[in-house]
């Protein structure tokens, strides 16, 4: 078959691919029958995959750019020019590693676990075409970030630094990281849906690879968080500290760091450092042999999943003990499901972790000296509004089995009671981490508990107050929300009236703060004891 | 008066403006098998979802045991499904499944325990209770999602197309659990296209055809129907539904092909 045709195919197998990520979050069978708004949810699917690709280029540019003012603009730093590229090319590098993995997690399971090479393998093409036209179907989903950053990134930086040289050793450098990226994203992919979503019998074992995929996973996620948030600081202390002359020969072997270098110097042949450039080298030689390494697993993983028809792993008949089973309360039912569910979900367990996470960023972030009263509510803002992302997502869980859960004896009291629950848990984990760190770094961190601590209250209300909205929807249009990172518009207007209930008593004690009441603390906790003890009410009546 | 089981008064679901149910009304007695039979698209599974309270319907009233939809959670209790397209919770396994429903049907731990073992065993899931219900074939799912609807010995089974997948063995057994659970005093509604279980099976069949239902009785009360004696339920069905003549134009023109 020519390579038009299979081109075209591929085509079909994207949309295809595109359609099933967006019909898995929605009620399955309950889907609504009707061509028109299966022709809706088509386009749907289609724009929200260019949307994606779109905002990872978007972020990849706005990051790409701070790349280059120390250059364009002459920023003055107390490190010399050349190490201060080397770091900026060097944090962009794993921006764009991160990044790239980050939106090819949320798509490429979907990809692997498609059934879409069982249609394939019934046509007249060869198992050479439906590998080619898998492959072409995987360049799709990354094609506009990939040439994006490797056409415009080089030529930009050839423009700026004057220097052809420069702006091929970026275009390698961005190649090879775009090569890891799309490795890291497939590895990942098969390993879960072969190990883990379809993987063998549940074990201890199978639970502990879990957490470890589960770890390796965010780790793109707060990579990118990390990078972009503290870009500057990141230059400028890797900008000092290469100063000494065996910190920087050390850094020049490490990846990125090695493509940093070498895109610098290639910038500035006046400001070379022979000794380092020739560790840099040798070292983006080896990353480069790597790659090809990478490339190859690549091929070979795409083949495979073009050749194994009807899925990686099938089931095999496994020696039970028994069929004991542990009934619980109808609510810790849920909550267990639920968090079984979510910790075999890459993107859904990182949202678990994202408040805990982020808690710790904020406090490395804080005058340890002392805490104003506006840190704290910072703080606290920020894990909260992370926090109450949860409530949808939870509800979202349910997935396509929604039809089936809707056929259970289970009130929208124990739904959400039940999800509010995990949620505050989650939002606790947050003020434990927080604790932890206090002792570690000996700090006095006890007011910003007390706020914490009272602070659940608005977050279970805000918790509460979103999940009644999404429940009412779902118990009327039968449709689930989806995930956060492919529905996000819908995400952000249903749970902004969350963001307001948690905001309405951080605000009012920020304001008594400022007029120098001494009332900041009761005032605040009678406002979030009054907003749950409302949502209380109005869930106890549904 | 003996309580009905099931009673559907001008139900009417649609989609916008799609109509898939278009005022039906049936009653099902405690005792009886009741086949829902009907063409791809007729609607069988939308009266089903809105028995079941998946689907809101339009308009029409459904009770279950004299107890009106309405009452959600009682109604629900009663009910034992298993959906025509066993879509269940993936990464769970059928062990953690099972927990799960036990848990919201408030199931007691040493009585699910039992029935949960006899039933790994009549349908032969005991080793595939550990691995992840993605990883099971159609048929060993379909047969998960049966034990699930039988845990809780419900009053009012409800299985659209339940045998579909089914090996041999399994679909044997779902027959006699269903004949036997209407000899026990249980209802059976039941969504099938294959003629001949239906006609074996079930104490009485309705006929839907574009939402409405354009046949209802037993076998031989269809017969009377359409005026033939000897027809089998097939050949009742596709005159019912007026597909007969359609049906003989396409065999002569697949004979002269």
């Amino acid at each position: 078959m020519k390579f038009t045709e299979l081109w075209r195919l591929s085509r079909t197998v994207y949309n295809e691919i595109s359609f099933q990520s967006i019909f898995a979050l929605r009620v399955g069978s309950s889907l609504p029958q009707k061509d028109h708004d299966i022709k809706q949810l088509v386009r749907n699917a289609q724009v929200n995959t260019l949307i994606s690709k779109v905002i990872t280029t978007i972020f990849i540019g706005t990051f790409g750019f701070t790349v280059f003012m120390p250059i364009a603009f002459g920023i003055k730093a107390e490190a010399p020019k050349e190490l201060v590229v080397a770091g900026g090319v060097t944090a962009f590098l794993a921006v764009l590693l991160f990044l790239i993995a980050l939106m090819g997690l949320q798509v490429t399971t979907s990809f692997v676990s498609s059934k879409i090479v069982d249609v394939l393998s019934a046509l007249p093409l060869s198992k050479r075409e439906i590998s080619l036209i898998i492959f072409l179907c995987f360049l799709k989903i990354f094609d506009i970030p990939l040439l994006a950053a490797l056409v415009i990134f080089p030529i930009v930086y050839s423009h700026f630094t004057g220097s052809i040289l420069a702006g091929l050793a970026s275009f390698i450098s961005i190649g090879i990281a775009e090569i890891f990226a799309l490795a890291l994203t497939i590895g990942l992919a098969v390993f879960f849906y072969s190990k883990i979503l379809r993987g063998g019998r549940r074990s201890r074992w199978s639970t502990f690879l879990r957490f470890i995929f589960l770890v390796v996973w965010v780790i793109p996620t707060f990579g990118a968080y990390f990078v972009i948030n503290f870009a500057t600081q990141i230059t400028m202390v890797f900008a000092s500290i290469t100063q000494t002359f065996s910190t920087i020969h050390s850094v020049a072997l490490i990846y990125p760091f090695s493509f940093g270098f070498l895109a610098s110097y290639s910038a500035f042949p006046d400001k070379i450092n022979y000794s380092v450039l020739s560790f840099s080298i040798i070292a983006c030689i080896g990353y480069s042999v790597f790659a090809a390494y990478c490339l190859k697993f690549i091929l070979h993983s795409i083949r495979q999943i073009g050749c194994e028809v009807g899925g990686v792993v099938t089931s095999a008949r496994e020696i039970v003990k028994d069929t004991i089973i542990h009934p619980y309360a109808p609510w810790f039912g849920v909550i267990r499901k639920d968090l079984r569910i979510a910790s075999r979900s890459p993107s859904y367990a990182s949202l678990f972790l994202l408040p805990a996470i982020q808690t710790a960023l904020l406090v490395f972030s804080f005058p340890f000296s002392e805490l104003e009263l506006n840190s704290i509510v910072g703080m606290l803002l920020g894990v909260s509004l992370v926090t109450i992302l949860l409530p949808p997502l939870l509800l979202s869980i349910e997935g396509l089995a929604y039809g089936y859960m809707r056929s259970l004896p289970l009130n929208k009291k124990t739904l959400i009671f039940a999800k509010t629950l995990t949620t505050i848990v989650t939002y606790a984990f947050s003020l434990v981490v927080l604790f932890t760190v206090a002792m570690l770094v000996k700090k006095n961190f006890s007011l910003v508990l007390t706020f914490g601590i009272i602070n659940s209250l608005a977050v279970a209300a805000a918790s509460m107050l979103e999940l009644s909205f999404f429940i009412r929807k779902l118990w009327k249009e039968g449709s689930v929300l989806g995930n956060i990172y492919t529905r996000l518009g819908t995400f952000i207007l249903i749970v902004i009236p969350g963001f307001v209930m948690v905001l309405i008593p951080l605000i009012a004690a920020t304001t008594v703060y400022f007029l120098g009441s001494p009332l900041v603390l009761p005032i605040f906790s009678i406002i979030a004891t009054l907003e749950f003890t409302a949502m209380l009410i109005v869930i106890l009546h549904e | 008066m003996e309580q009905a089981a099931v009673i559907v008064e001008g139900l009417t679901v649609a989609y916008g403006r799609f109509v898939a149910v278009d005022d039906l009304s049936f009653i099902v007695k405690p005792g009886e098998i009741y086949g829902l039979l009907g063409p791809n698209g007729a609607g069988k599974t939308s009266t089903i979802k809105a028995l079941i309270g998946v689907l809101q319907p339009r308009s029409g009233r459904v009770q279950i045991y004299n107890m009106p939809l309405l009452d959600e959670f009682v109604v629900k209790s009663q009910i034992g499904y298993v959906p025509e397209e066993v879509v269940l919770f993936d990464s769970l396994t059928p062990r953690e499944f099972f927990e799960f429903i036990a848990s919201v049907r408030r199931l007691k731990a040493d009585i699910v325990n039992s029935r949960l073992e006899r039933l790994a065993y009549v349908f032969d899931v005991k080793q595939y209770f550990d691995t992840p219900i993605a990883a099971l074939s159609r048929g060993n799912k379909q047969k998960v999602a049966i034990a699930a609807a039988l845990l809780h010995e419900p009053k009012l089974l409800i299985l659209d197309e339940p045998l579909i997948g089914l090996d041999a063995r399994a679909s044997k057994i779902l027959k006699e659990l269903i004949t036997f659970h209407a000899k026990k005093g249980g209802a059976v509604i039941f969504s099938t296209h294959i003629m001949e279980i239906a006609e074996k099976l079930c104490t009485r069949v309705g006929i839907i055809n574009k939402g409405r239902l354009v046949g209802e009785g037993t076998v031989e009360d269809l017969q009377r129907l359409v005026k033939s004696t000897e027809g089998s339920l097939e050949d009742i069905f596709l005159k019912v539904t007026q597909q007969e003549m359609d049906m003989r134009e396409i065999v002569k023109a697949l004979e002269e092909e």
